[in-house]
């Protein structure tokens, strides 16, 4: 018994080592690009796919993961075509995800906050199974491949995307990718802080690191650093005070990044 | 000089997103290998939309766009990898994560190509480019940490870095100081005989290298009003009906 608890913290930890890197990582490029608005859309459509699997007791990662896909598809092209603010979008979007995430839940099964509806709204790092960690392992080297290959057109887009596109570089395609690489990686992470406050996780870290680092190469190492830190910080506060681990975890990456904020060399200056 | 036709703009017009009127208005503009042309006309005239339609940056709303040869709606992007580009007051705001360096080898990221990533052969193009410029002693400073002058140089390092066949340079002289102002140009101007560049220069001042240009082309409200020797541009300018509206270019 000791040792299948041991099995499943050990689970737990690499749980949040893993999602907290990834959001940590891809949460650069979002905050970079100016995606957080498509991102925070996406976060919750995640939520309204995973809420979709548990009404239809299908697996809610495939069901999360094609609604993150389809609004980031929608929602990519939309921004760039319908000369809509950003923020307009999220404001149709946002509502529009969260109102079908909690008609799915009130359809799922046993009506009211069974286990898995719970599990889609608050997370469950607990019930991580080793199927769910060999995801998010395939995530992480998949991620790490595909930064790695197309990192020169990131950063020349993340400094200022209309001279990317003078120098040659179609930015649309590598746009997409991180929308849609988020997207995946915030389905792989709901059971980490679930679809309420997933998007902090994605936001946090980077933003965090932005506040100290002049340097875009040491900013993406330090903020999936960072998302880690926060993420095993959190769980570890949860476990000691009994409290939702999810919670937690949002607590201590917003905690860290209000005392960035103060002691931010970049605020001191001004 | 020689005779052939780098750019040519044929009929072109150009609408902003939104909006119903035209920036620029059936312009027909063709510039020839080795041509430096200054493009000289009030504010919101249509000068950076024009060099933003050249660049293939703005979709064209009628006419067509050819730099050497291809049409740069269906071919901006190989073209591009050719061209030396300074936009209009660019500056980096304080704290942006970028050294002066990484903004110049930017500039390169096209040429280099997609899965390619950057050598020491680029490094060594940047920095030379740098060094012509007078900015090498500002490789590892962050961009935005830099004066405006500074980051001009920097700009303009980056759009010669890619040893380009044509240069669009938007105000490239705006944030200079008196000492850069008086260098810069001449530099500009050698560069363009030395790699028998094709240059297209908006500016306010037409003072800054009319002795080294061969044409100049002013607009005004969207429309090209002269195009022609540079000795015949300021008495032109002066005895135009738009002389009110143009005042600002002398």
């Amino acid at each position: 018994m000791i040792w299948l608890e041991f099995t499943i913290m050990q689970r737990a930890l690499l749980a949040c080592l893993l999602a907290g890197f990834l959001m940590g990582l891809i949460g650069v490029f979002v905050v970079r690009m100016r995606l957080s608005a498509i991102g925070y859309s996406m976060s919750h459509g995640a939520f309204a796919g995973a809420a979709l699997g548990v009404a239809t007791a299908t697996n809610p990662l495939a069901t999360g993961l094609l609604f993150a896909s389809a609004t980031a598809f929608l929602i990519g092209p939309i921004a760039d075509k319908a000369r809509l603010h950003a923020d307009t979008i999220t404001s149709i979007v946002f509502p529009l995800n969260m109102a079908l995430a909690f008609v799915f839940l009130t359809l799922a099964p046993e009506v009211g906050l069974s286990s898995q509806v719970a599990n889609v709204l608050w997370g469950s790092i607990i019930s991580m199974t080793n199927s769910d960690l060999v995801y998010l392992t395939t995530l992480f080297a998949a991620t790490i491949a595909i930064i790695y290959f197309v990192w020169k057109e990131l950063f020349a887009i993340m400094f200022n995307r209309k001279l990317a596109e003078a120098d040659g570089i179609n930015t649309k395609p590598f746009i997409y990718l991180i929308i849609f690489l988020a997207g995946v990686v915030v389905t792989f992470s709901l059971k980490l802080v679930g679809g309420l406050l997933i998007y902090a996780l994605l936001f946090n870290p980077a933003s965090t690191a932005l506040q100290f680092l002049e340097n875009m190469r040491a900013i993406v190492i330090a903020s999936p650093l960072i998302g880690m830190t926060t993420t095993v910080s959190g769980l570890i506060v949860s476990l000691f005070f009994d409290l939702p681990v999810g919670s937690c975890i949002v607590i201590v990456s917003t905690i860290v990044f209000a005392i960035a904020l103060l002691l931010s060399p970049k605020r001191r200056r001004k | 000089m020689r005779e052939d036709a780098v750019i040519k703009l044929e009929d072109v017009s150009t609408v902003y997103e939104g909006e119903r009127r035209p920036a620029i208005k059936g312009v027909n503009l063709t510039l020839k290998r080795n041509e430096l042309v200054y493009v000289v006309g009030p504010n919101a005239s249509g000068k950076t939309t024009l060099l933003e339609t050249i660049n293939g940056l703005l979709p064209t709303f009628k006419g067509k766009v050819s730099v050497f040869g291809l049409d740069m709606q269906s071919h901006g992007r190989k073209v591009r990898c050719k061209i030396g580009y300074v936009p209009q007051d660019f500056m980096v705001k304080p704290g942006e994560p970028y050294t002066a360096l990484d903004v110049v080898l930017m500039g390169l990221y096209g040429q280099i190509g997609f899965l390619h990533q950057p050598e020491e052969k680029d490094r060594k193009k940047a920095l030379e480019a740098m060094k012509l410029l007078g900015v090498e002693e500002l490789v590892n400073r962050p961009m935005g940490k830099l004066s405006g002058g500074q980051q001009q140089k920097v700009m303009l390092a980056r759009a010669i870095a890619k040893k380009p066949k044509v240069l669009l340079l938007d105000e490239p002289f705006s944030n200079l100081d008196p000492e850069s102002r008086a260098k810069i140009p001449s530099l500009i101007s050698r560069l363009h005989e030395e790699k028998e560049l094709t240059t297209l220069i908006v500016t306010h001042d037409i003072h800054h290298m009319i002795d080294q240009c061969h044409r100049v082309v002013a607009i005004s409200n969207g429309k090209i009003v002269f195009d022609g020797k540079p000795e015949n541009a300021i008495p032109f300018i002066e005895n135009h009906p738009h002389t009110t509206s143009l005042e600002a270019i002398r």
